[in-house]
């Protein structure tokens, strides 16, 4: 065979295999969500709350009626949105987990747990302080094991055990109707000159008292975790690596920065570099940390101990613990969960009306070759949404700003969506459609986006 | 004076559930004493919001000046405490400072406080006592206005080097100015002011090129004189030192209205121009004029395009500038894009018989008003090539509105009248014209008024250009706010303000005009 015709067949080899593999791209199925078991846990919760206010004394009565509807309101929406994971291959496995730990804890056997992941992308997890126990997908995705998944429901489950939410509520109520306190705010109020000042005063003060006693919390609910853990076999070194993560996790990239250009350059339509090029800036050169307080105070004002200082007071405590598994339910599903979450935090951004985060997710997934059947629909999903909304003078609503502290591939996405023209979203979209419109055809909604594309690039 | 906004801001952000249970808000209130965009030349930057954060004593108060970048977010809180008497004028950013304009109304004193790109503030400052004259005029003038969107705009930008302020003063019939620098590298600073000559000078910043401030001068040798001498004067950015000062009469009478760095870094000053014997308070302009000039305030092109012959071509013009059912043409700007097309940007006006103006010289002798009043008709853009060839024009249609005049202003000339309606009456529908850095596109607003079945009620209006294609587009900025607002925001953007008076809430956002 000649080196011609040996080239033609590799080009139809890899051209077939392309096309083959285009065919066979896998469509990510969305997680199923559980009415039932939503409506079952709204109701526990509001049984929860209804129990605590009917068993207030009349001081304060008021006070705390207040906080715990706005508690409640807070459970309610998160449960009656589609941002609480109830799909029951998930649930199931999250509850394989808790049963796991409660097992090993007989003391938390009696306690009526709500845990849930949530699809929140932001890496946080959190217990309301009535059973409700939330771990958001945003942190679930930078986890590398179980014994990690395990010492945060710990962490939560000690919140809740040590009825930290509760002590606290109990705690401000007391001290903002004292005696003391609501005699200074009157003698404030009346204070003609400087009452500005001596309020900020005040509120420092109770803000950096309310701080040390979240710290101390945090440390005694490090502890407890800890003793939670150490009999449910899970490896306790996940204590020491789950620290670690969560010290850089706001820094921190799940996938390679992403690149407008490299998704939205055709050549019937090449990007313009003045998209994203950067202007002058007001305090370009301000360091991020221009906080007018001393660094006494804002350590002071931290929620949280630092995380070098949280292993510390448990290193030596994970050096004498048993070795333990850092899987044992079931890591293939772990796995899966964690490349699923991406997408499953990406639609709820869509359905959050936050258009810029579901095309950032969207692109990153594009550019790292996952899920890319999802990534194409909703970025062409998006650039007509964005379209219609620009054309609306909505834009400002479904969309973040640049701003500093978000990682900088997302502020050179915001940048270009700020400053590109409507008659040019209609070009790229059209392009970007076009470009995926042989492999996308059998995508579902995929082709009712290329047609709204057509359409508004006809305007142009 | 100007009245403060009355708008109670909450300063606590707290968040945790327990701090609703607090009556703290109720105790703890700053007034908003001032607020606007800070921009570098026509791009907005940011804004800043100045307000009371507190009265320390009878005498003096603690202010926050709230520094946001143009996304809206919060850059910096600066507090300081000053005499109560103190406000904010006017900002500037020149790419890498930003400077700031104090007034003290007791003391009668300017103070200009930089901030650096570090954020910090500059260790010094540059003040001084206002003169009389300037006191006279800023009461006339800036102080008078009961509108927070009239800012004085004195202050311009000098890219990373520092600010030149253009102060106007005046004291019964005599008129002057005075040109300050302000470095903002190191103290360093200079004032020119006209010292002689002239009765009444009138000065514009044009603008500044290659090392020169461009300062177009009127000077008129009795306040009846009706054929001022218009010049150039040329000062020495590192100095203040006049370098030059070239007359503007020549073939024709030209009065230059701004300076415009075009075609591939020369200077071009244009504006209206005259026959050369013109009376300018009774004549009609002949047309637009384009001077390129050198640093050493040589002429180096001139360029004429008449009403009649040149923009006549392309648009109904009558001889003498009239253009049918439009008027006079104002213009209020002129940009060059980096395909080399030049456009210049205005507004058209025309006297109209006032009734209230008729009834009031009949009903009293002196009559206080005018028997003419000014219609603000339509915007109009008007396109030239590099070489200043009229190549196109175009109408924008919207609501007029008018304007009534003091007695007097029967005789004086439509041009001069356009002067009048822009900065003395403040009555041009046009808001601003912003050009992005790369000059490929640049946005013109304005705002207009709609009676229509669906819609009663502001809007604002834009003409924008981008890679050689022109669109308009419209916000309505009636809402359901008690009162609406909006300020400019980045190229292509705007900044609405919705106030609810109700909920003490002032809600921001961002829009993009297409």
């Amino acid at each position: 065979m000649n080196p011609t015709n040996k080239a033609i067949i590799l080009f139809f080899h890899l051209f077939l295999s392309s096309a083959v593999f285009s065919q066979l791209r896998p469509v990510y199925n969305f997680q199923k969500d559980d009415s039932i078991l939503k409506k079952t846990y709204y109701e526990q919760a509001l049984q929860e709350k209804n129990k605590l206010i009917s068993s207030l004394s009349s001081e304060y009565k008021t006070d705390y009626q207040e906080i715990y509807e706005a508690r409640f309101s807070e459970v309610s929406k998160l449960l009656q949105s589609t941002r609480a994971v109830t799909d029951m291959e998930v649930h199931n496995y999250l509850q394989s987990i808790l049963k796991k730990i409660t097992e090993a804890n007989p003391a938390l056997s009696a306690k009526q747990i709500r845990l849930l992941f949530s699809r929140d992308w932001w890496p946080n997890a959190f217990s309301m302080g009535e059973g409700t126990l939330i771990v958001n997908a945003g942190l679930m995705v930078f986890l590398d094991n179980e014994a990690e998944l395990v010492f945060v429901i710990c962490h939560e489950l000690a919140h809740f055990y040590l009825d930290h939410s509760n002590k606290s509520i109990k705690k401000n109520v007391e001290t903002y109707n004292s005696v003391a306190f609501q005699s200074e705010l009157k003698r404030l109020s009346k204070q003609e000159y400087g009452a500005g000042q001596q309020v900020d005063e005040l509120i420092k003060k109770l803000e950096f008292g309310n701080r040390r006693h979240s710290r101390e919390n945090e440390t005694e609910a490090d502890r407890y975790a800890f003793i939670f853990m150490k009999n449910t076999g899970f490896d306790c070194n996940g204590i020491k690596t789950c620290l670690q993560l969560l010290d850089k996790v706001d820094d921190s990239l799940l996938y390679q920065p992403i690149d407008p250009e490299v998704t939205f350059n055709f050549s019937s339509y090449p990007f313009k570099k003045k998209w994203i090029q950067k202007e002058s800036a007001i305090f370009s050169q301000m360091s991020n940390d221009d906080s007018p307080l001393t660094k006494k105070e804002r350590d002071s004002l931290r929620t949280h101990p630092d995380c070098a200082a949280r292993i510390l007071h448990l290193e030596d405590s994970i050096l004498r613990s048993r070795q333990g598994e850092k899987f044992i339910i079931n890591k293939t599903l772990f796995e899966q969960l964690k490349k699923d979450f991406f997408v499953e935090i990406a639609e709820q951004q869509f359905k959050s009306n936050n258009l810029s985060r579901n095309l950032y997710y969207s692109l990153q997934m594009l550019q790292n070759g996952e899920n890319t059947s999802y990534a194409m629909f909703a970025i062409a999903r998006g650039l007509n949404i964005i379209y219609e909304n620009q054309k609306n003078h909505k834009l400002g609503l479904i969309t973040d700003k640049e701003t500093r502290g978000y990682p900088a591939d997302y502020n050179i996405l915001l940048r270009m969506l700020d400053r590109l023209r409507l008659d040019e979203i209609a070009n790229i979209n059209y392009n970007f459609c076009m470009g995926h419109k042989a492999e996308m055809s059998v995508y579902a909604g995929f082709n009712d986006e290329f047609n709204k594309a057509v359409k508004q690039k006809s305007q142009y | 004076m100007k009245k403060p906004l009355l708008i109670i801001v909450t300063l606590l952000s707290i968040v945790t559930i327990q701090s609703q249970t607090l009556s703290i808000d109720n105790v703890r209130k700053a007034a908003l004493r001032t607020s606007d965009a800070i921009k570098e030349g026509s791009d907005v930057k940011g804004y800043y919001f100045f307000y009371i954060s507190d009265k320390i004593d009878k005498n003096t108060n603690e202010y926050t000046l709230r520094i946001l970048d143009n996304n809206l977010k919060v850059l910096k809180d600066v507090k300081f405490q000053d005499s109560k008497y103190v406000t904010i004028l006017e900002s500037s950013f020149n790419g890498t400072d930003l400077i700031f304009l104090f007034y003290d109304s007791k003391e009668k004193t300017f103070e200009y406080q930089v901030y650096g790109a570090d954020g910090n503030k500059r260790p010094f400052s540059y003040s001084r006592v206002l003169s009389n004259k300037e006191q006279k005029f800023l009461d006339a003038t800036y102080l008078s206005l009961d509108d927070e969107e009239q800012t004085l705009k004195g202050l311009y930008p000098l890219e990373g080097k520092g600010f030149i302020s253009n102060m106007p003063s005046r004291e019964e019939k005599d008129y002057t100015f005075q040109i300050d620098y302000f470095s903002t590298e190191k103290k360093k600073q200079w004032t020119y002011t006209p010292t002689e000559g002239g009765k009444k000078f009138i000065g514009d910043y044009l603008g500044n090129f290659n090392g020169v401030v461009y300062i177009e001068v009127l000077k008129f040798k009795s306040m009846t004189d009706q054929k001022p001498d218009s010049y150039i004067l040329g000062l020495d950015l590192e100095t203040g030192k006049q370098l030059f000062e070239k007359t503007t009469d020549a073939k024709y009478r030209f009065y230059p209205a701004s300076i415009s760095v075009l075609n591939a870094g020369k200077a071009y000053i244009y504006g209206q121009y005259f026959d050369v014997d013109a009376n300018i308070a009774k004549d009609k302009a002949l047309g637009f004029a384009f001077w390129g000039i050198d640093e050493k305030g040589k002429i180096i092109s001139e360029k004429y395009c008449s009403w009649d012959l040149d923009i006549g071509k392309v648009l109904n013009v009558s001889a003498k500038g009239k253009i049918e059912d439009f008027g006079y043409l104002y213009v209020h700007h002129i940009v060059q894009m980096a395909d080399g097309n030049i456009f210049a940007i205005g507004e058209g006006y025309k006297k109209v018989a006032s009734a209230l103006g008729i009834a009031s010289k009949m009903l009293s002798r002196n009559g206080g008003m005018s028997t003419i009043k000014i219609k603000i008709t339509d915007m109009a853009m008007i396109k030239f090539d590099k070489d200043f060839n009229v190549k196109d024009a175009k109408i924008y249609d919207k609501n007029s509105n008018t304007v009534e005049l003091a007695s007097g202003m029967e005789f004086v000339s439509a041009p001069l009248l356009g002067k009048l309606v822009k900065y003395t009456y403040g009555e041009f529908d046009y808001s601003y014209t912003q050009t992005n850095k790369d000059l490929t596109s640049f946005t013109v607003c304005y705002s207009d008024y709609e009676r229509e079945k669906n819609y009663k009620g502001s809007t604002f209006n834009s003409i924008s250009y981008n890679d050689g294609k022109i669109t308009t587009d419209k916000i309505k900025t009636k809402s359901d706010a008690t009162r609406s607002w909006v300020l400019p925001g980045k190229q292509g953007q705007v900044l609405v303000l919705d106030y609810y008076k109700k909920e003490k809430r002032l809600d921001t956002h961002l829009e993009k005009l297409n």
